[in-house]
């Protein structure tokens, strides 16, 4: 067979996906759904993933927390055709992810791993960034088009000839988000991707992954251990032990409270002092995740008395 | 230390020799390296020396810097002359100490296998200090690009150069972190005995290997998600582009290598 009998056979796979989702556009399809997947590593009895099932929307922040070794990561390789699942079935976009259409996965979804220099393969910025269009063979007047928009997305633009021995951490991670631009991603995978950096290059972060999902409705899949860093999603799914033990908004997870602290996971500072606050009979308002969220409803609170 | 590691001592600049292309450099170099062994007379040393001062001249690397470069083969090369100075019986005796003689043929023979010595290190340095390593990959890449045809994996093995350049760096902050943490445990790396040297290099050596695989390992992985499949279907970013210049310099090459075979005698 043939390198490029896949790219055929995903044209074709295109054409028919979009035929059968034209009836249907108006109802918002869910841009990934997994359904009861299960995950075992090689030469291990225990499942690493366990009958997991979600969906997301486009252009929604998704965040998935748990403990070390919950099956976060692991979900996240199957997601981009890294793993295989042993049961269950992932869509993407609408199309089953298999052999045939795993390229076009990986090149419309873009993961930004943990280690900031175990993912930069370029000798300089700009290399780096033109190292995924270099593999989906994108010819070179657009890539030189492509890597200036993507430089500028994410504000490196004085930094395009640097090597990444001379970038912080987190520049390092702005440089892999726009190695995924270049590719015009229609969702971001981020694996722990700010846990290596200090409170600075993750705010740098964060925020510019923000502004791509607010601007271009990029889809984020957010995988992390701070609570607080979920508490800006709009949806979040515990995972513990392998499966999905809760999923919902926000406020409506972190009102498990207790539980969740049970399953080796810290509560963001304010959710915890908002709950002591309420036993000790202060009538404070349902839900507050931000620090300044909650000083905000402490002060109002005082100056309505 | 760490700038003496990197290899290649790239000096950044914008001479004529800087922006040669790299497969030109490479090709002069390599030619020059072939015909330096057809001198054996002073005209064509003369010529020999004439290209390669006027090469490193138009580098405008200052002198320092080649010099440095020079340096370390400087005892072979003083060796070579006292070897041949004493072993070459040929000619009318110069000089007699003791039971040594010096001959005439001993002296030119010395002086020409030095400066021989001396032009191949001098020219392949000048590769170096013109050329980024990332630059000499994609030369070395591109020149070898018919082997492809022979099934040699020439794609493969340059990425493979590219990419232990770009960790060289990264694998030297983690050998002086690793330093420190041992150091901080009490291993000694500066001074002991031989055996207490070897046993703090292992406990160096082995985080390092770790580190190293575990690297590999994520970095396969992260190239994969984005993408990566081999060589094939593959566009690339880094372009060459082949000037006038480059031209010009492979026909001086060529015009030295056949006045040298001329001459020679
Ligand atoms: N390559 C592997 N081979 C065997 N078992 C593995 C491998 N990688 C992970 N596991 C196991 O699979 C389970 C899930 O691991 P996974 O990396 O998905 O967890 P995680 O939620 O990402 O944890 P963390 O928060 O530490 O990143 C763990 O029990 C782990 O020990
Ligand atoms: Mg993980």
């Amino acid at each position: 067979m043939n390198w490029t009998m896949p790219f055929f056979c995903l044209l074709f796979i295109g054409r028919i996906c979009n035929a059968a989702t034209q009836g249907e556009t108006i109802m918002a399809e869910p841009i990934l759904s997994i359904e009861g997947v299960s995950f075992r590593y090689p030469n291990q009895s225990d499942y690493a993933v366990q009958n997991v099932s979600f969906i997301a929307e486009r252009g929604e922040w998704l965040a998935i927390v748990g403990h070390n070794g919950s099956g976060k990561s692991t979900i996240a390789r199957m997601l981009i055709g890294l793993l295989r699942p042993e049961r269950g079935a992932i869509r993407l976009f609408g199309c089953l992810l298999d052999d045939t259409t795993v390229w076009e996965v990986r090149r419309r979804v873009g993961m930004v791993f943990q280690n900031p220099d175990n993912q930069f393969v370029g000798a300089t910025v700009e290399d780096d960034i033109a190292f995924a269009l270099e593999n989906n063979g994108i010819p070179r007047a657009e890539m030189v088009e492509r890597i200036r928009e993507a430089i500028r997305q994410v504000h490196m633009e004085p930094f395009l000839h640097h090597e990444p021995h001379r970038l912080s951490g987190g520049q390092k991670q702005r440089v892999a988000i726009a190695g995924i631009l270049a590719l015009r991603p229609d969702m971001i995978i981020l694996d722990e991707a700010t846990s290596m950096l200090d409170p600075r290059g993750r705010e740098e972060v964060l925020e510019t992954v923000r502004r791509l999902n607010c601007q271009q409705r990029i889809t984020v899949l957010s995988i992390t251990h701070d609570l607080e860093e979920a508490a800006k999603a709009d949806r979040i799914i515990v995972m513990n032990k392998g499966e999905v033990m809760a999923e919902g908004a926000p406020e409506h997870i972190f009102r498990l409270g207790s539980k969740l602290e049970r399953i080796g996971l810290d509560l963001p500072f304010a959710v915890k002092m908002g709950s002591r606050l309420r036993e000790q009979g202060i009538p404070l308002r349902a839900g507050y995740f931000t620090t300044e969220e909650l000083v905000e409803e402490l002060w109002t609170l005082y100056s309505k008395k | 230390m760490s700038s003496h590691l990197i290899i290649g001592q790239y000096v950044p600049g914008h001479s004529v020799i800087h922006r040669l292309d790299p497969r030109a450099k490479l090709l002069i170099v390599f030619v020059y390296v072939l015909i330096v062994f057809w001198a054996n007379n002073i005209p064509t040393y003369a010529l020999l020396s004439l290209f390669a001062v006027v090469f490193a001249a138009l580098s405008r690397i200052p002198f320092s810097f080649i010099a440095r470069g020079l340096k370390p083969i400087l005892w072979v090369i003083l060796f070579t002359l006292l070897l041949h100075l004493f072993m070459t019986k040929e000619g009318d005796v110069i000089y007699r100490i003791g039971a040594l003689s010096v001959y005439e043929g001993g002296i030119k023979q010395g002086l020409f296998i030095s400066l021989r010595f001396l032009l191949l290190v001098l020219m392949t340095t000048m590769l170096t200090l013109t050329t980024t390593p990332i630059e000499v990959t994609d030369g070395v890449e591109s020149l070898l690009g018919p082997l492809k045809k022979m099934r040699v994996p020439v794609h493969e093995l340059a990425l493979m150069m590219a990419i232990s350049l770009r960790f060289i760096p990264t694998l030297m902050e983690e050998t002086e972190k690793i330093m420190k943490a041992q150091a901080a445990r009490g291993v000694d790396f500066s001074g002991g005995r031989f055996s207490e040297r070897m046993k703090a290099i292992v406990s160096l050596l082995v985080p390092l290997f770790i580190s190293s695989f575990k690297r590999a390992d994520e970095l396969a992985t992260a190239m994969e998600a984005r993408g990566y499949r081999g060589g094939e279907g593959r566009t690339k970013f880094r372009q060459l582009s082949w000037k006038a210049a480059d031209t010009a310099f492979l026909a001086a090459v060529a015009l030295l290598a056949v006045l040298l075979f001329l001459l020679r005698s």
